[in-house]
Formats: C-alpha cells, sequence, structure tokens
C-alpha cells in the first residue's frame, strides 16, 4: 500500500526541514495560506486578495519595482562600499580601483546608477499611476502622503549618491543643487551650511553626504516603506473599482 | 455516482456481474480536481496568483538591468576641480526643472518656494478631493480622460511659448520685468511678484477654460491641475537637459558639449 519515499520526501520529512518550513507543498489551500502567514518576508501580504489586484495593467508593478529597485540599491551599494573610501584625496582613485581592478567592479556600479536613475522614475511614474486611478482617496489619503514623504527621501538619496565619485560631474552638480537651496528666503545661508558643512564643498561635505546616503537616508527610506506597505493592508488592499 | 444519481425512479439493481467487477488495488497521492473552497468570487490566492506576478516582473526587471548594465557604462569624468568650471554645470537631470525656472524667474521662488508648494499641493490631494467616485479607473471618466489629452496639449504648448519667448527678452520676464526694473521697482517685484503672476495666470486661464468646455467635477479639475504639474515637470527637464548649452542659452540637443548628449 505505502508508496515508496523519494528523497525529496525524506529531506522534507526530516526534522531539520520540518523546523524551518513549517507548511507542506503549496498545491492545497491551506499550505498556500501557510507558505504566506508563516514566512516573514511573504507576510507583508495577506493571504488571499481581490483578483484586480493582481492584474499588471492596473498597478504597472510600479510600486513594487521601486521596491524591487531599492533592493538592488542596497545589496550593490553595500558592495561598492567594501572599495569606496569617502575621502576628497581617495575618493576619485578608489572609483577607478572599482571600474578597472575589482572584480565585476564596473558592473556594480553600473547596476547601481542605472537602478538609482530608474527607482526615481519608477517612484514618479507610480504617484502617477496612483493619482490616475484615484487610489489616494479615503481612506488612503495617509498613505499617499506617505507616498509624497518617499519620493522626496528617493530625490535626496540619489542626489546625496550623486557627489560620492567626486568627479568634474558630481561635483559641480551639486555646487549648482547647494546653491538652489542656499537661495532659499531667510533660511537660505543656514540651509547651504546644513548641506555644505563648510564655506565651499570639500571633506566636510563629502563625509556629510556619505553618511547621510548609505546610512541615514536609507534607514528613513526602509521605516517610511514599512509604514507604507503596512497602510496598504490596513487600507483594504489595493484600490479597485467601487 | 453519477450512473446513480441519473437512475430512473422505479429501475431496480442489476445484479454485478462478477467478471467485471473492480477492486480498490491502490491509493495513489495526487492532485484533487475540485477542492473545498472559502474563496469569494472575485478573490484568489496570494500564492500563487500574486507572487507570480512579482517574481516575474523582479526576474524581468532584473535581466534588463543587468544588460544595460553590461552595455552602458556609468559616467566618470575627470577629477573633481573647483577652479575650472565646466560650462555648462547641470545638477542630475531630474533636478535640471527646477534649474531651467531657476533661470527664468529669482532664485528662491523658483528652487525653494515653488518646489514646496507644490509638494504640499500634492501631499493635500486627498484631503480636497474626498468623494470615493472613479477609484480604480484610470482616469476617472470619459471626460476625465479627455482632460488629461487637453490639459497636457494646453500645457506643452504655453510651456514651450513661455520658454521661448522669456529667452528672446533676455529671461525678463517676456520683457516686463526689464519694464518695472527701469521704472526702479525692487528685485521683489519684477523677480518674485511678476513670474508668481505669471505662473497664477497661466494656472488660472487653464482652470478657466477646463471649467468652460468640460463643467467638471472637483476630482475632474484636480487632475486638470495634476496633469498640468506633470507635464511641466517633464517639459522643464527636457528645456533643462536638452536645449541649454553653453552660459545656458538655447541650443539644439546636437549642439551640445559632449559629456551633456
Ligand atoms: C520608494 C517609493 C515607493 C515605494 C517602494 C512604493 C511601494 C508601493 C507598493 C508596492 C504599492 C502596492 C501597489 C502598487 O505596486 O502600485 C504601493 C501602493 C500605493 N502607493 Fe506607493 N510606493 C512608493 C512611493 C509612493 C508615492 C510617491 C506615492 C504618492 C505620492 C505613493 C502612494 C501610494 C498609494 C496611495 C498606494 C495605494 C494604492 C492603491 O491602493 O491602489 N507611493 N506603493
Amino acid at each position: 500500500m505505502r508508496r515508496e519515499q523519494t528523497l525529496a520526501d525524506r529531506i522534507t520529512g526530516s526534522a531539520v526541514w520540518r523546523s524551518v518550513v513549517r507548511h507542506g507543498y503549496p498545491d492545497t489551500q491551506r499550505n498556500q495560506a501557510l507558505i504566506i502567514a508563516s514566512n516573514v518576508f511573504l507576510h507583508i501580504h495577506p493571504v488571499k486578495i481581490k483578483r484586480y489586484a493582481t492584474k499588471v495593467t492596473y498597478t504597472f508593478c510600479l510600486g513594487g519595482l521601486s521596491f524591487f529597485m531599492f533592493l538592488v540599491l542596497v545589496m550593490t551599494g553595500v558592495l561598492l562600499m567594501f572599495y569606496y573610501v569617502p575621502s576628497t584625496d581617495l575618493a576619485y582613485q578608489s572609483m577607478q580601483d572599482i571600474e578597472a581592478s575589482v572584480t565585476f567592479g564596473q558592473l556594480m556600479r553600473n547596476m547601481h546608477r542605472w537602478s538609482a536613475q530608474g527607482m526615481v522614475i519608477a517612484v514618479f511614474l507610480h504617484m502617477g499611476r496612483v493619482f490616475y486611478t484615484g487610489s489616494y482617496k479615503p481612506p488612503r489619503e495617509f498613505n499617499w502622503v506617505i507616498g509624497v514623504l518617499l519620493l522626496v527621501t528617493t530625490f535626496l538619496l540619489s542626489f546625496t549618491g550623486y557627489l560620492l565619485p567626486w568627479d568634474q560631474l558630481s561635483f559641480w552638480a551639486v555646487t549648482v543643487g547647494t546653491a538652489i537651496g542656499g537661495a532659499a528666503p531667510l533660511l537660505g545661508q543656514y540651509v547651504n551650511f546644513l548641506l555644505v558643512g563648510d564655506y565651499q564643498i570639500g571633506q566636510n561635505t563629502l563625509v556629510r553626504w556619505y553618511t547621510l546616503h548609505v546610512i541615514f537616508l536609507p534607514l528613513i527610506a526602509a521605516f517610511l516603506m514599512a509604514v507604507h506597505f503596512w497602510r496598504i493592508r490596513k487600507d483594504g488592499g489595493i484600490s479597485g473599482p467601487l | 455516482m453519477a450512473e446513480l444519481a441519473e437512475r430512473q425512479p422505479g429501475q431496480g439493481y442489476t445484479p454485478i456481474d462478477e467478471a467485471k467487477r473492480q477492486r480498490l488495488l491502490e491509493l495513489v497521492r495526487g492532485r484533487a480536481m475540485a477542492r473545498p473552497t472559502d474563496l469569494a468570487e472575485d478573490e484568489v490566492m496570494v500564492w500563487p496568483s500574486l507572487v507570480v506576478v512579482e517574481a516575474v516582473s523582479a526576474v524581468v526587471f532584473l535581466l534588463g538591468l543587468i544588460v544595460l548594465s553590461v552595455l552602458v557604462n556609468a559616467p566618470l569624468t575627470a577629477h573633481a576641480n573647483p577652479n575650472q568650471t565646466p560650462n555648462p554645470s547641470k545638477a542630475p537631470w531630474y533636478f535640471l526643472n527646477l534649474q531651467e525656472l531657476l533661470l527664468h524667474m529669482n532664485a528662491g521662488l523658483a528652487g525653494v518656494i515653488i518646489p514646496t508648494i507644490a509638494l504640499v499641493g500634492i501631499a493635500a490631494i486627498p484631503y480636497i478631493d474626498r468623494s470615493p467616485l472613479g477609484v480604480g479607473i484610470l482616469g476617472t471618466s470619459a471626460k476625465g480622460r479627455k482632460i488629461i489629452a487637453f490639459t497636457t496639449v494646453y500645457t506643452i504648448i504655453v510651456q514651450t511659448v513661455m520658454v521661448v519667448l522669456d529667452e528672446a527678452s533676455d529671461r525678463q520676464q517676456f520683457g516686463l520685468g526689464a519694464v518695472l526694473k527701469d521704472a526702479g521697482m525692487p528685485e521683489i517685484v519684477y523677480g518674485q511678484m511678476l513670474p508668481s503672476l505669471i505662473i497664477l495666470g497661466a494656472i488660472g486661464v487653464l482652470m478657466a477654460m477646463v471649467q468652460g468646455i468640460f463643467r467638471p467635477t472637483r476630482r475632474e479639475m484636480i487632475i486638470a491641475l495634476f496633469t498640468g504639474f506633470v507635464v511641466t515637470y517633464v517639459m522643464l527637464t527636457i528645456f533643462g537637459t536638452s536645449f541649454r548649452g553653453e552660459g545656458q542659452e538655447l541650443t539644439m540637443p546636437w549642439n551640445l558639449p559632449l559629456e551633456h548628449h
């Protein structure tokens, strides 16, 4: 009567496996529910959702892609940090090293650069999709506001990263950018000093922007995303036609 | 089972033919054809329905990104040199809309006040338009979609005319600024109040036209305003990236210095 045990059966039946994975093969609704509920990463999802929320032509995956690009940026960013030195003397040299002598260094840098720009575009388009489908309406008002903060954070992340290569392009782009901030009425002088950390762009600026770029702003972004995703669920999932 | 159900009432059992009788030989594990479900009509299980979409789009995107990154290298220009200002110096492309705006008015107005108002305005949208009408429908209604098209055309024309005209008048607010300046007015009048009025005027004309032509609901009017913002943002970015050459003069894209191509 008993079917012979395959190797796969033995592995998935073992005590070690069962201690890690608490659900069976997801071909029953019960297991499909368990796989979502018992996995810390998947459980940002509900177990079941409205059919229209899975339609690609509704969200165009833009929010999801923004998040995915953020993950790609974190991973490639950590790899770049192994080699990058935030000093005005060494930064440019370390960029050249990353490109010329680090295995896959150029590829990592390219992926980091292009997904940073892609994320700015994706987040902006995502805002457009949410707007044009009227998805900001109650009860989603607050999540829209969180979204605006995420948009600003994304811009800041991108801009702080722009200075790090310490080449002509980055130096002068940041000169222009901080001058814009410095034009703020009344507070201009203080805003400028806050951004530059000195009377001219130099070592202080680089350390400041590096710290913001690799730790402070990513933490802010992750924090806001946690709130954003939580609120999507608490607001009843993705919006849809009434 | 089906046979039992189909049997006419009154029809008796046929005696079992021992030769054709089947015995239960084995139980085989397999997929049941139908399972009891507590899914509502319009619901699906996240695993697999949504997780598959996410996984496929992540893989497609990652492949695209890797191909792009193999083919195109991130730029690395010469070592930073505070003594050598490139001409033109440009902010990253997503801030070039602000840099373009900056050419036409007071820097604080263009670089700080207008973006702040825009962001606060965008954040306030859900508190102004609270009706649940049109949720989940792209552009809300046929009328909403017409308003999007109308606003896009309006903004492209007005934006282009304003940039070119202002350039022709040496960025003196179509020459009006120069007149006020010569009349001895302070900077706040010609550098800040005048440009603000011109911008409000352009927005006002848009709203009046949309109101007159479409008789919009509040949601549809906000669609016009948001579309105006998005198109302006894109247009100014295009001007800033592709049409500004040395000394920030209007230039055709193919005449730009190489690193800005
Ligand atoms: C880093 C930036 C962002 C990330 C990673 C992100 C992520 C997401 C994701 C994954 C969703 C689920 C639906 C979808 O994919 O469209 C979503 C929905 C939503 N997002 Fe974002 N988002 C970001 C920025 C924004 C911005 C800038 C806004 C608006 C100003 C916004 C407002 C919303 C709203 C209101 C929803 C609910 C939409 C609905 O119920 O249909 N988000 N976001």
